[in-house]
């Protein structure tokens, strides 16, 4: 009986140890994704999700992070949070967030949850006036210019429209020199759509030498847009260039179709290169040109895609950023050197070591080719044009 | 001025749309005195199911996802009845209203899902037709949506008026325990009125869509808003008075983006809803009323 009762203690004592070694193995990292999951966005959320879920399984494929002591950890995505492109939502979403043990957000999708959320990370780090919730932020899809600049604890990876409209207006005047006029066409209400017309398309024609007749406005839910293409075929514009979203974008260009409206190009919004618009309006997108920051062109962006596509997501611009968003992280936490531990003073102390490092990068490695990180925490990502072709997006052009 | 006459013919023509969307607002408020704030949600699910069904049976024509909208559309009807009315105390005057606007939310984001919230293809039923009239022009398919309200209102009107169905409508909503007395099954009735405004959503859903050129979780918020302005602005329970408000609405509303823009357009919209309710709260074809 004691010979039993010493073997189950032993065999108990045993399972100890190696649970106990299984745990203290198990370490961890955790990155909170987040953005919008429900409504008309949602598609932006799952793309980005999907993309989360397998570039981490690849982090954990290649044996984790590795952290100050030598030690790996496996990466782990928690749950996927919806802001519903809600400012306050999306506010309320990083504050749990800050009460887990995550140590940096990937998100958000709208740039109107963006702004005011960078607002409160705080201005300055150790500006003891601002307790701020100090907290990094890698973003991958709000892009509307300039943003990242609100806060040292906010960064991006989301393309920069200035370099890519002023490099697409260059390719245009100097293979397309017949065309001189621009219109453009902005969907009003929508914070990226906005800037992105007022701000990038416009002073970028302008700035490489087109005459900007003028624009038409429209909000995200309009659904008639006989006025706009009227005044686009009175303008009789050269170039139409488009700052709307696939909904909208779709609307106008059928609208143009049935009063026969043709301009020699049409030029769409970075978002619009997605499968939305394909889904849409796939004959009427037929020959509009994009700059994108992603296209399936070499060996690294095709398996990036393929594995999104397992996780039932569809790669484009914003999900690659979202993909390439885990990689820049896990580079910065290995150069950080994280202690890993799991107390509220060691996760804020991992956390600001992490936004150091990010904020000490010059370079990363992107799907396609390297990204520069500016002083304003902003990426330079490389970028192509991509046209509407048979129903799917096709590069026409890679200027770099 | 030929611009802004060719706005408001533009806007008129696309007033119809809120016309389809505002008789069945004002056909279930005539009948059970309540309003169904998810009747344009659950008529651009109708629209969707349809869509969906008709490309399952690879029937791709407008025509036939018309019909399968229209079959969509009466089911979608019931269920509403049956979850929003039927087995809420309609006693309380506030549970209905709730719950539709519960269903309204419910049939948004089950759109939301199963769409992942992207805008899809619509056919059209006149792709490219237009009227022209030397500078003027006006939108073939859009003619179709007036001719098929028109059409729905005749076809309603008969209905009240021509059909013991409609003796038992009418009589339900006048008064429903007198009703009841004379052996006519009000819930019945109050089910086959959904129907029949399900079915007319169905037709108005798949029209909108394809006036749109592609359906969307965006067009339900907006068809919601504008149904009930026409329904009041038309009178409650008018249904040629919804026709007409639609119309004018549309109107108006290019009115305003003509002078003011397009950024303060659905302002003045909703302006001219309070006018209404204020100086005419009976609608277009009511007699003036004295107000509190």
């Amino acid at each position: 009986m004691n010979k039993i009762a010493l073997a189950v203690a032993a065999a108990f004592a045993a399972s100890l140890t190696i649970s106990g070694g299984a745990l203290a193995q198990e370490k961890t990292v955790v990155i909170a994704p987040f953005g919008v999951k429900t409504g008309v966005l949602r598609l932006f959320g799952i793309n980005s999700e999907a993309a989360v879920k397998s570039a981490v399984e690849e982090v954990n494929k290649s044996g984790g992070v590795k952290l100050a002591d030598g030690s790996k950890a496996k990466m782990v995505a928690a749950e996927y949070l919806d802001d519903r492109c809600n400012a306050e939502e999306g506010i309320a979403v990083v504050r749990r967030m800050v009460g887990s043990d995550a140590l940096i957000a990937v998100g958000p999708t709208c740039s109107n949850v963006a702004e005011p959320l960078y607002g409160i990370l705080q201005k300055k780090v150790d500006d003891a006036k601002d307790t701020g919730l100090q907290f990094p932020i890698l973003t991958d899809v709000a892009i509307k210019v300039g943003l990242a600049k609100i806060s040292e604890w906010s960064f991006r990876n989301v393309p920069n429209e200035l370099t890519m409209y002023s490099s697409l207006y260059y390719w245009l005047k100097t293979t397309r020199p017949e065309l001189k006029t621009v219109y453009g066409g902005v969907e009003e209400d929508f914070a990226h759509s906005r800037a992105s017309w007022h701000v990038v398309m416009k002073d970028r024609a302008n700035a490489n030498g087109y005459q900007v007749l003028g624009e038409s406005k429209w909000l995200l839910n309009d659904t008639n847009f006989s006025t706009q293409v009227r005044e686009i075929k009175k303008a009789n514009p050269d170039i139409l260039s488009i700052a709307a979203h696939p909904f909208t974008t779709c609307g106008l260009l059928k609208e143009m179709q049935r009063q026969g409206v043709k301009p020699k190009l049409v030029v769409g919004l970075t978002s619009t290169s997605s499968l939305e618009t394909m889904q849409a309006c796939p004959k009427q997108a037929e020959g509009m040109i994009i700059p994108s920051s992603f296209a399936p062109v070499n060996k690294e962006a095709k398996y990036a895609a393929e594995q999104t596509a397992k996780q039932k997501g569809a790669a484009d611009l914003h999900s690659m950023a979202a993909w390439e968003n885990v990689f820049i992280i896990k580079e910065a936490m290995e150069r950080a050197g994280l202690s890993g531990r799991k107390d509220a003073a060691s996760i804020q102390a991992d956390r600001r070591k992490l936004r150091d490092a990010l904020a000490a990068t010059k370079t990363t490695k992107g799907l396609l080719g390297v990204n520069k990180r500016t002083e304003d925490r902003e990426a330079d990502k490389p970028y192509v044009f991509v046209h509407g072709k048979g129903g799917a997006w096709h590069v026409l052009h890679n200027p770099l | 001025m030929f611009d802004f006459i060719q706005a408001i013919l533009d806007g008129i023509l696309f007033g119809t749309t809120y016309s389809l969307i505002g008789i069945g607002f004002t056909l279930v408020f005539g009948v059970m005195h309540k309003i169904n704030m998810a009747y344009a949600a659950a008529s651009i699910g109708a629209a969707y199911v349809g869509l969906v069904s008709a490309s399952a049976m690879k029937a791709a024509s407008a025509w036939a996802v018309f019909g399968c909208s229209l079959v969509a559309g009466g089911v979608l009807g019931f269920l509403v009845y049956l979850i929003c009315f039927h087995l809420i105390p309609l006693r309380n005057e506030n549970a209905t209203l709730m719950s539709t606007v519960g269903m309204l939310l419910l049939a948004d984001e089950l759109i939301s899902h199963a769409t992942t919230g992207a805008p899809q293809n619509y056919p059209a039923t006149l792709e490219d037709v237009m009227f022209r009239f030397g500078e003027m022009s006006i939108r073939g398919d859009l003619v179709v949506v007036f001719a098929v309200s028109v059409a729905c209102t005749a076809a309603l009107l008969l209905l009240l008026y021509r059909t013991r169905l409609g003796l038992a409508t009418r009589a339900v909503a006048q008064q429903p325990i007198a009703a009841q007395l004379c052996g006519m099954r009000v819930a019945q009735v109050n089910a086959l009125t959904f129907v029949i405004t399900g079915v007319l959503g169905g037709i108005a859903g798949a029209l909108i869509c394809s006036a749109v050129g592609s359906l969307s979780i965006l067009l339900t918020g907006p068809l919601t808003v504008k149904g009930l302005i026409v329904t009041v602005i038309g009178g409650l329970g008018s249904v040629p008075g919804a026709i007409v408000a639609g119309l004018l609405v549309g109107g108006l509303e290019n009115a305003f983006q003509h002078f003011r823009g397009v950024t303060e357009r659905d302002m003045y919209v909703m302006l001219l809803l309070f006018a209404f309710l204020i100086f005419r709260p009976g609608g277009i074809f009511a007699r003036g009323q004295g107000r509190d």
